[in-house]
């Protein structure tokens, strides 16, 4: 089972009530432009916003809570990971604040408490207590246009392709997070184009964690072998000298 | 008078006391106020210098130990030494900086309960941790040395110096490149002259040149710090060693980027690519054109010049993978803060300083560095109180180390702007559209806290029909009425801004005069703005009103009209279709109705501003 959150933004009118109801649910505290900020109005007290894009095209930004995300994969403490459900979620408890899922996430996502002595990662975790109790997450909940709505990620992206079967003028014939970087749980269906989603367009269907993979293999290996060359190296060097200094000493005791 | 060392010595304790001042407010005022971190950049020269240039100069350790120990040449036996010391030192530094990067630094011994064996991070918190431990190891005999005391301890480390070498090198292979495999998950930050699949292989061969070199160097400094005999053949084997790591790296990184195909990118002219021939020419290029001449390697003056590129090239080369040379266009450009540069500073300095505690102390170098101030005959210290004799000073001149060391501190607080502690990295934005309606409830920033906006008094006090010019000022491209501030300048103080008729008039607020002033009818006997318009900024708070992003027109709109379409539809049954979204957004869905059944302009429940009793003097604490 997996959970996900299919976004269309052709029913978004912007009315921002998801924003309200994500600051209410996940007890945010009120916000005011910081210096440290990006211009998506994203930051440690808001997980969601709203990006307007030209011609009253409205795109909400969150968590994509990737199939293989790569903070999860990135984390040396393991305190973000991705549940059963199917949510990536937090624990403030392990984190030691090394900000590597920052700098991990193709999609710039994770905030960070810049203003506090005792910072901690901030993000979207999905209402993942919401979902505990059985209930939706507060943004999907909220939203008047259903706009947003909340499901099994399989009957979503089935619903994402037949909206566009039904009304291929209407979008553009891609379902974003279907395949972007390995699949992600939150979907986009839209009439204009949200590569700019993403950090780079380039990143394609790479999944990010599969780009360590192969290096984090070849840790032992390299580790064994590099002892067994330097041990190797050693006792052929010492047995060489040995052998010289046995040799000198045969000659001297020839003569 | 003052020899090199004490002159350097000062210079360090100084340094070494601006970066206690920073370090200190690092931890009481929290990474925003001290850095120039960012959402876009959460890493800067805390892992660019202190952390991967700080491995990476510190790898002489293994290098130096595995040309002694495993290949046996016993001529480099007066550089291993040195080279272990400034190891070891090199790693304590490392986890030493990591400290004031680490938000939750007290958590860094989370690494060794929580596993996450998919981390590169991981991986090199636990080489780091190992090695240093290792690297204790090995240097522990030279203070054991000191001491007549624990003669077998140091024998039974002597004994494992072979194994412990070998784990050594091992864990240093593992770490070196894995610091290079964190970038691998990042091609979206990269800049493609430096993302690689090869980086954890380039950054392991970069780092053996490096550590060679970094030996040469710190064998040229003390050589003239100290006033020693130089080292200058074994340097010259070094740089020729060196050259030759240098252009397997060379040659790694430029088949690997010919075969990606980015060779054009070198010769676009971006500020990455004048950054990548920077580097190249620095780390690479110019020294093993240097080395490769003999006269050049055997001299003095070569070796310092040619050493000093390649460790400031290498340390370039890590800046640059640690975000310079970074790939993100819609980031903050990141500079590092001064107070970030005097820490890194100040780390080094601290290493510095216990590196020359230690050659003085313990046999590091073949001789032992006289101590110029160590006159034989000196007279010991006489404490004037006790009336004892206290017999010499175990450090020279500590009084004026102490000394500077407290006056920079000092200094340093005294000079760490207060304005950005205090401003808690708040900037001013755009006050941005709202209009119509009676009262607007304005909350751009979906906060909850909202500010009540009364326009039809401002267009009563601003001159009825020719007012709306004042405000809405149509030429501002993306604007469509000027922010509150632009009149607005001091909230909560005396202004013309203030309608008194207004809120003294039936038509207005109709407030008695008694209830703003307290006795006399005077402007001096006057309530704060604050004491009745609680849901506003704390009294006595003096904010530019830009500070506070207010308004979204969405919300605005919607305030103003719901409740009467609502209103109307309710008394009209043929107005049905008022409260439906498609009566104003034609394009939607006719059945779609406005969820807002008891639309609250802006609940302020959540999280209120705890106001203070007496009006305060200073801006208060933003509540939250």
């Amino acid at each position: 089972m997996s959970v996900a959150i299919l976004t269309d933004v052709t029913k978004c009118t912007g009315c921002r009530q998801c924003i309200t109801a994500c600051k209410q649910t996940n007890h945010l505290t009120y916000d005011r432009p910081r210096r440290w900020q990006e211009r998506d109005g994203l930051s440690a007290a808001n997980w969601t916003s709203i990006l307007q894009r030209p011609d009253k095209h409205f795109v909400r930004k969150q968590c994509r809570h990737c199939l293989e995300p790569a903070c999860v994969s990135a984390c040396p403490v393991g305190a973000l990971h991705k549940t059963a459900e199917g949510t990536v979620v937090y624990d403030s408890d392990m984190c030691l604040g090394c900000r590597y899922c920052m700098m991990a996430c193709p999609f710039g996502i994770p905030r960070y408490d810049w203003d506090r002595a005792v910072p901690y990662v901030r993000k979207c975790v999905m209402c993942y207590d919401l979902l505990k109790e059985g209930r939706q997450p507060a943004c999907t909940e909220v939203c008047p246009e259903q706009a947003t709505i909340f499901g099994q990620r399989d009957q979503l992206l089935a619903e994402a392709h037949r909206r566009i079967r039904e009304n291929p003028q209407r979008y553009v014939n891609h379902v974003w997070g279907e395949h972007e970087v390995g699949g992600t749980s939150v979907l986009y269906l839209s009439d204009i184009d949200l590569g700019f989603l993403l950090g780079t367009s380039d990143l394609g269907d790479l999944s990010l964690p599969e780009t360590t993979r192969l290096a984090m293999k070849a840790v032992p290996p390299v580790f064994v072998g590099m002892g067994a060359v330097m041990y190797g190296v050693h006792w052929v060097i010492r047995r060489r000298m040995e052998l010289s200094r046995r040799a000198s000493e045969k000659d001297e005791d020839d003569e | 008078m003052m020899n090199r060392v004490q002159t350097s010595k000062t210079i360090l304790w100084s340094l070494l006391g601006f970066a206690a001042a920073v370090g200190l407010t690092r931890f009481v005022f929290g990474l925003g106020a001290t850095t120039n971190l960012s959402d876009g950049t959460p890493w800067g020269i805390w892992i660019g210098f202190d952390v991967l240039a700080g491995v990476a100069l510190a790898s002489g350790g293994f290098v130096m130990t595995a040309i002694f120990y495993i290949t046996k040449r016993e001529e480099f036996k007066p550089l291993v030494r040195p080279a272990v010391l400034t190891a070891f030192l090199g790693y304590l530094a490392v986890i030493f900086g990591l400290m004031f990067d680490l938000g939750l630094p007290w958590n860094i011994w989370h690494m060794m309960i929580y596993w996450n064996p998919h981390s590169p991070l991981f991986e090199v918190g636990w080489c780091v941790m190992l090695y240093t431990a290792v690297l204790m190891l090995e240097f522990s005999p030279m203070p054991l040395e000191a001491t007549n005391r624990y003669a077998k301890v140091r024998e039974f480390l002597m004994k494992l110096r072979l194994p412990l070498v070998i784990i050594g090198i091992m864990l240093s292979t593992l770490h070196q490149s894995s610091l290079g495999s964190l970038f691998l998950i990042m091609p979206h930050r990269l800049h493609p002259l430096w993302y690689s699949s090869l980086l954890p292989v380039q950054f392991f061969v970069s780092a053996v040149a490096l550590g060679m070199m970094m030996v040469a160097l710190e064998s040229i400094v003390s050589h003239w710090l100290y006033r020693r005999s130089a080292d200058t053949t074994l340097v010259a084997k070094l740089a020729k060693f060196a050259a030759w790591v240098l252009g397997l790296f060379l040659a790694i990184r430029s088949v690997d980027i010919a075969a990606s195909g980015e060779i054009a990118m070198i010769f676009e002219g971006s500020r990455e690519a004048w950054l990548f021939i920077a580097e190249i020419l620095m780390s690479t290029v110019i020294p093993i054109l240097m080395f490769s001449i003999k006269r050049i390697r055997t001299k003095p003056a070569g070796q310092l010049v040619g050493s000093l590129l390649v460790v400031l090239g290498m340390v370039f080369n890590r800046l640059n993978v640690g975000g310079v040379a970074g790939l993100r266009p819609d980031a903050l450009g990141y500079v590092p803060s001064l107070m970030e540069i005097i820490v890194s500073i100040g780390v080094v300095s601290a290493a510095a300083l216990v590196f020359m505690f230690a050659v003085e102390r313990f046999s590091i170098w073949r001789e032992r560095p006289q101590d110029d101030q160590a006159d034989p005959y000196a007279r010991p210290n006489f404490d004037r109180a006790a009336e004892v004799w206290l017999g010499a000073p175990a450090v020279a001149a500590r009084n004026k180390y102490s000394l500077v060391f407290v006056l920079s501190f000092t200094l340093g607080i005294a000079v760490i702007p207060g304005d950005r502690l205090e401003s808690k990295g708040v900037v001013d934005a755009v006050v941005r559209k709202a209009r119509g309606g009676q009262i607007l409830q304005i909350d751009g920033n979906h906060d909850l806290f909202g500010t009540p906006f009364n326009h039809a008094a401002h267009i009563d006090s601003l001159g009825r029909d020719s007012s709306c010019v004042k405000c809405h000022h149509m030429n501002k491209p993306m604007d469509e009425q000027s922010g509150c501030w632009e009149c607005h300048h001091n909230m909560y103080t005396v202004s013309d801004a203030f309608g008194h008729d207004w809120h003294a008039g039936p038509d207005g607020a109709n407030i008695a005069c008694r209830q703003c002033h307290q006795g006399e009818r005077r402007a001096e006997t006057v309530k704060k703005c604050a004491a009745c318009h609680t849901d506003q900024l704390p009294p006595g708070a003096t904010i530019s009103i830009d500070s506070y992003l207010a308004p979204s027109y969405v919300d605005a709109m919607h305030g103003a009209c719901v409740a009467c379409h609502r209103q109307v539809a309710a008394a009209d049954q043929t107005k049905a279709g008022l409260p439906q979204c498609a009566a104003c957004h034609p394009k939607l869905p006719s059945e779609r109705q406005l969820p807002f059944a008891d639309f609250e302009l802006s609940p302020r429940t959540v999280n209120p501003v705890v106001l203070p009793e007496a009006p305060a003097d200073s801006l208060a604490e933003n509540g939250g």
